[in-house]
């Protein structure tokens, strides 16, 4: 392919590139509370738990090739762990996120054992039944004593409302939103509305954290044993990677990965219930399926631009149900509909995708990007070394392999 | 002991439903090796039309048939249309497509009907409840040895068995079952033979939704009403009955969707502090994976030999 411009990795204009896409991201990252509504802020929010919950999937889907449609039961045990020790122990919000990692891991590993043992639709299968029966656990009885039953957390008694659950408003001993600092171009940070944007910096913080994880892990050993396993299951055994072990390991990290968008959620609901919270009953598992695919399976990427996408969208189409609030051109279209298209548009989306670009708008990306700007990688071990054109073979299942 | 037997036969007749749903993924599975995901929401599609054609006041004895002619197309359709074209792409491309499938099929019954309980005076319906096969009034029903049988059950679990003794004799009797055992053997074989493999393939789809059309249809009557989220847990037991039986034996399924519905009803009514009605779903997620743990090929299912 011919392009208009070969830059080396490492080089000025490589640098220039990144320099400029990471100022741009944090531009817009400071944009979206500083001079936006507190609507607008809180729309960004579930983006932004979409985008780390699909990006928790990738690990598993896209990279080592297992699919779950459970995730939403990951998510729930987040929701549920923090809205739990909160509002029943008082505990701060803080201390919950590591917990809500633990639990939501060992829920994982556990799961990943039949895994070992079932492969393909089966486990499609088995997640599935997961993601069903999670809210009915949830809302089970004899549960009720922990949580809330079908009414949720907080619940109506008089200890939770002197715990509260409003992390912003009551707990104690902790930063609160108020102490949101300001800082000299942009003002002040918590601006305009406090509790949207104190939300937002915790959604922030956990999609960091949860992609610096998953760039840690898919460069890693294990990273390189993930993509084996989905490529070849066999020839990975044979190269000695433990397949057990590394499935576990991998579900339990993704499952509680999944679980901090979950505690997030809870926060920024202020109460954790099936009704409440979408994302944790099957609806939400096959939005996090739909946001990675669309992103771009096997991308590091292609989730935040998944979640981006199909968060805009949904919130646009959102009141479509009327036909009055659907702009002109389109009214032929989707005046029929009784309900929102934002579904229909991304099954749709979904089906034409896995026809022409498996990969999502994160491969598209890919495939097209070097006809503008191509980027010599630096080959593998040689620092400083000016890079040779080497005939690699090109590796399109590789996540990170580059179009030659 | 009467209690016994009442719940048998009320779990027999809920989980013929089952069995339809089980059956459909079977025959689907034995022809391409995939899990149609949007199996139940075919089925819920064709239950949405049977609604729609008896509020233009067709008898749904003649709206049935019909609504399995509406089956019949979608499956084949979406066989030709999406799921040939990417199935020698891979596994993971088919079950995003039949995922696709799933949420576009379940947003078109609501674009289209609306996210109410149908029939619904609210929005003009002239049908006081989704039409029933058999009759179902309150006084429907026989009663002998202190059994309550009503005739809308029996006549659910006969259809049922009727329905697997006609696919047996497509199966066993006829060339085209011939044709389709040969095609779930072994493909390429088959294709070597002279058997028009696609043709076979097409029609297996539109078979499966079209069964599936009738358990739609059956769910829809028991419920009385029809709504978008029926399906949700009727294709989970659906699939724990394909499991139990094994995904490629017919017999298999239908066995195992009489086992998930009397399991099912004994649970929930004699464990009915800790199961009840709110747990029901967890015995169908136990099953599942009881039976991939232990035996994976299920009760009558085939062990899968794989070859490196």
């Amino acid at each position: 392919m011919k392009s208009l411009f070969t830059i080396r990795e490492g080089g000025v204009a490589s640098w220039v590139i990144r320099l400029v896409t990471a100022a741009a991201v944090f531009l817009v990252v400071l944009w979206v509370p500083t001079r936006t509504g507190a609507g607008t802020i809180l729309t960004v929010i579930e983006a932004l738990v979409l985008m780390s919950a699909a990006m928790s999937l990738n690990l598993l889907l896209g990279y080592t090739g297992l699919i779950s449609i459970g995730h939403s039961a990951f998510l729930g045990m987040g929701a549920y762990t923090t809205g739990i020790l909160v509002s029943r122990y008082g505990w701060s919000p803080w201390l919950t996120f590591p917990v809500a990692f633990v639990l939501s891991f060992i829920l994982g590993v556990i799961v990943s054992f039949p895994s070992s043992r079932i492969k393909g639709v089966y486990l499609a299968l088995v997640t599935l039944a997961l993601a069903l029966v999670f809210p009915q656990l949830a809302t089970w009885k004899k549960l009720s004593w922990l949580t809330g039953g079908g009414a949720g957390l907080p619940a109506q008694d008089a200890q939770v409302a002197e715990t509260g659950f409003n992390i912003g408003a009551q707990a104690r001993g902790q930063m609160q939103f108020f102490e949101i600092f300001d800082w000299g171009p942009f003002g002040d940070l918590r601006k305009p509305d406090n509790k949207a944007a104190f939300f937002y910096w915790i959604a922030v913080v956990v999609v960091v954290v949860v992609y610096l994880v998953c760039r840690g892990l898919v460069k890693s050993r294990v990273g390189r044993s993930m993509v084996a396993i989905r490529d070849n299951e066999t020839a990975a055994a044979v190269m000695g990677i433990n397949l057990v072990a590394t499935k576990a390991f991998v579900f339990g990290i993704s499952a509680g990965l999944c679980a901090l968008p979950g505690c997030v959620t809870a926060i920024k609901t202020g109460g954790v219930s099936p009704e409440g919270i979408q994302s944790l009953t099957v609806r939400g598992a096959i939005t996090f399926l739909i946001v990675m695919v669309i992103g771009g399976a096997g991308s590091l990427w292609g989730p935040i631009i998944g979640g981006g996408i199909y968060v805009f969208v949904t919130d646009k189409t959102g009141s479509w149900a009327s036909d009055d609030s659907i702009p002109g051109v389109l009214r032929p279209f989707f005046g029929w509909a009784k309900i929102s298209p934002s579904d229909g548009i991304f099954a749709v989306l979904l089906i034409l995708l896995m026809f022409v670009a498996p990969r999502g708008l994160a491969g598209v990306w890919k495939q097209y990007s070097p006809m503008v700007v191509r980027v010599l990688r630096r080959p593998a071990g040689a620092v400083g070394v000016a890079p040779v054109a080497l005939a690699v073979t090109p590796n399109i299942n590789h996540p990170e392999g580059e179009m030659q | 002991m009467e209690l016994f037997f009442q719940r048998l036969i009320d779990g027999l007749a809920q989980g013929s439903v089952y069995s339809l749903i089980a059956l459909g993924l079977v025959i689907i599975y034995r022809g391409t090796g995939h899990l149609n995901f949007a199996q139940g929401e075919m089925a819920l599609f064709c239950a949405y039309c049977v609604y729609q054609f008896g509020e233009w006041g067709i008898h749904v004895w003649i709206a049935l048939p019909m609504g399995m002619a509406v089956g019949f197309m979608l499956g084949a359709l979406a066989e030709v249309t999406l799921v040939r074209p990417i199935s020698n792409k891979s596994p993971f491309a088919v079950f995003i497509v039949t995922l696709g499938l799933f949420t576009f099929l379940n947003w078109l019954d609501g674009a289209i009907w609306g996210n109410q309980n149908l029939p619904n005076s609210g929005v003009g319906s002239k049908q006081q409840s989704y039409p029933s096969l058999f009759p179902n009034a309150r006084d429907d029903f026989w009663q002998p040895f202190g059994v309550t049988i009503r005739y809308d059950r029996a006549g659910i679990l006969l259809l049922v068995l009727v329905i697997t003794a006609l696919l047996f004799l497509l199966f066993n009797k006829t060339k085209f079952g011939l044709a389709m055992r040969a095609v779930a053997s072994n493909t390429e074989s088959a294709k070597l033979a002279g058997i028009r493999t696609n043709t076979v393939l097409m029609v297996s789809w539109g078979l499966a939704a079209a069964i599936g059309a009738v358990g739609g249809v059956v769910i829809a009557g028991l419920n009385s009403n029809v709504n978008l989220g029926l399906m949700f847990t009727v294709f989970i037991y659906g699939s724990a009955a394909a499991t139990l039986g094994g995904f490629d034996s017919p017999g298999g399924a239908v066995l195992g969707g009489l086992i998930i519905g009397v399991v099912e009803n004994m649970s929930s009514g004699y464990a009915q502090k800790w199961i009840g009605q709110d747990m029901k779903l967890a015995v169908a997620f136990v099953v599942i994976l009881a039976v991939l743990l232990i035996k994976p090929s299920g009760l009558f299912g085939t062990a899968k030999v794989e070859r490196v």
